[in-house]
């Protein structure tokens, strides 16, 4: 069962290779394949990206294509509707003097040579600590309820450096009649790779934007900024852009990035596994079948429940600060299960 | 249906439409009725033409223009019937009394026989789901989301899908 749906994900990667450069290479897939994965495809988001690659193969007029190319027009508006309200947010935020940073999302997008490739949902921003309460209240407001925004106080959930030094890195956008504050190439591809993991890379878009985000790099690129100090979150960065380049053939050549050769195979086969069913639904915590809490009142269904807080091995090592190498998992699983038990107990002692 | 007498000058909407132009045609999402159209390069062309001072006479010139060839006014006519349909147009338009009671197939069967360019396509846009596809890997309506993708509208809003 685990070989087949590391296939099924495999054919998810064959499908979005290199699909958000100027010119994709196309797709190896056979007309079968496709419509194997089409629902994967549709809902991961990954839909408009594989149009790019299918739509320049013979399979472009199969019905499996066509609901591609169908969802890219959808995308591509929905798209321009995003960007719009970015321009909006953002000539509110700056007309109330909130300087915000946009992370993921549009400043993901910008690294695709099409708009529209990336899908995005809400809008994320960081704010300066002291600027949390004035962000908050503005989004809070008539004007501001609009918007679906994730405000993040500082950056610590995102990225673990100082904010000011963040902010000095950062880069000021025109958009429309609004300035986008958005993070310098370094630290947003950190962002990007982290974040993908800190999630199991579950989402196969997450990697293909880590994968546009190290392409669209410019000359200065700081590698070392982008690494940081900290030979463990090094590790991580690294292993996310390896796995790009293994899963995805996202180009690492001429960086100091080791090659997919250092991947672990746990870690590619884990990321296949959960690409044969990219649904946020069967994610946790959309999976989990009730709050712990009510299973203290009736056990029931408990056993089942517990499998689904099972952490992945990929999360697990991200959530403990371990490294990824060729070591077992199942200690670090293990120890994330324990640590988490232990905070529920805690908080329902407090 | 009633044939209607507003002077055709048509104007394309601007307002309350998002537009995206691809490389062969142009996606339109109209933010009143959330309705997304696509429509191909001819209809797209006599959209933009649209400009509220052209007559379907002047705006079937432009054509002959640019596609180096003979374009039948009917061909004009078949685009603004479908941009006024999906209410792409500012105004609603008439047909001349020439081609009063001349069917639409009559119409299309002309003008196929004699245009240089492809006949003009409006086409309504619905995004395929995941269940759609054959899965059932989308969230529902009202079922928890974190981006659009995971949702079967594609729209993920406060969390819950749209």
């Amino acid at each position: 069962m685990k070989v087949a749906a590391q296939e099924e994900g495999r054919l998810v990667a064959r499908a979005l290779r290199g699909s958000w450069r100027r010119e994709p290479s196309g797709t190896n897939l056979s007309e079968q394949e496709l419509a194997r994965v089409i629902p994967a495809l549709v809902g991961s988001g990954a839909s408009a990206l594989a149009w790019r690659n299918v739509g320049r193969s013979p399979l472009k007029a199969t019905k499996a294509a066509l609901e591609l190319q169908q969802a890219y027009r959808m995308q591509t508006l929905r798209a321009a509707m995003h960007e719009r309200d970015v321009e909006r947010l953002f000539t509110l935020l700056n007309s109330a003097g909130v300087d915000a940073v946009l992370i993921k999302g549009w400043a993901a997008e910008r690294a695709y040579t099409e708009p529209g490739l990336r899908h995005a949902g809400d809008i994320d921003l960081c704010v300066r600590p002291e600027q949390y309460a004035a962000a908050k209240e503005i989004l809070s407001s008539p004007e501001g309820r609009r918007f679906h925004v994730d405000l993040h106080e500082g950056f610590r959930d995102v990225l673990e450096r100082d904010v000011e030094d963040i902010y000095a890195r950062t880069e000021v956008l025109t958009l429309g009649r609004a300035f986008v504050r958005v993070l310098s190439a370094e630290d947003h591809l950190r962002l990007l790779c982290v974040h993908t993991l800190r999630h199991g890379a579950w989402r196969p878009l997450w990697l293909c934007d880590v994968a546009a985000a190290m392409e669209a790099r410019g000359r200065e690129f700081d590698w070392e900024r982008l690494l940081g100090r900290d030979r463990r979150r090094a590790n991580w960065v690294a292993c996310a852009l390896g796995l790009a380049e293994h899963l995805l053939g996202a180009d690492v050549e001429g960086t100091p990035i080791a090659s997919a050769a250092n991947v672990p195979r746990w870690l590619v086969a884990s990321v296949l596994m959960r690409w044969a069913r990219p649904y946020a639904m069967e994610q946790p915590p959309f999976n989990h079948r009730a709050p712990m809490r009510t299973y203290l009142h009736s056990p029931r269904g408990l056993l089942g429940d517990l499998r689904n807080r099972w952490p992945g091995p990929v999360e697990a090592t991200i959530a403990v600060g371990a490294k990824f190498n060729k070591l077992p998992r199942w200690p670090f699983q293990l120890a994330n299960c324990a640590a988490r038990a232990a905070r529920f107990v805690s908080a329902g002692s407090a | 249906m009633a044939e209607r007498t507003v002077p055709a000058n048509p104007l394309a909407r601007v307002d309350g439409v998002v537009v995206r132009e691809l490389p062969d045609e142009v996606l339109i999402y109209d933010l009143d009725t959330h309705k997304a159209v696509c429509l191909n390069s001819t209809a797209a062309e006599v959209w933009r033409l649209c400009d509220g001072r052209r007559t379907a006479s002047d705006i079937r010139k432009m054509l002959e223009k640019s596609a180096k060839g003979a374009v039948p006014e009917e061909l004009v006519w078949l685009a603004l019937e479908q941009l006024d349909k999906d209410k792409l147009l500012v105004e609603r338009v008439s047909r001349p009394a020439a081609l009063v009671g001349v069917s639409r197939r009559e119409m299309i069967r002309k003008v196929g026989l004699g245009a240089a360019i492809a006949l003009p396509v409006v086409v309504s846009l619905i995004a395929p789901t995941a269940a759609q596809a054959g899965g059932s890997g989308c969230v529902a309506t009202g079922g928890a989301c974190n981006v659009g993708g995971d949702c079967c509208s594609n729209s993920c809003l406060n969390n819950v899908c749209a």
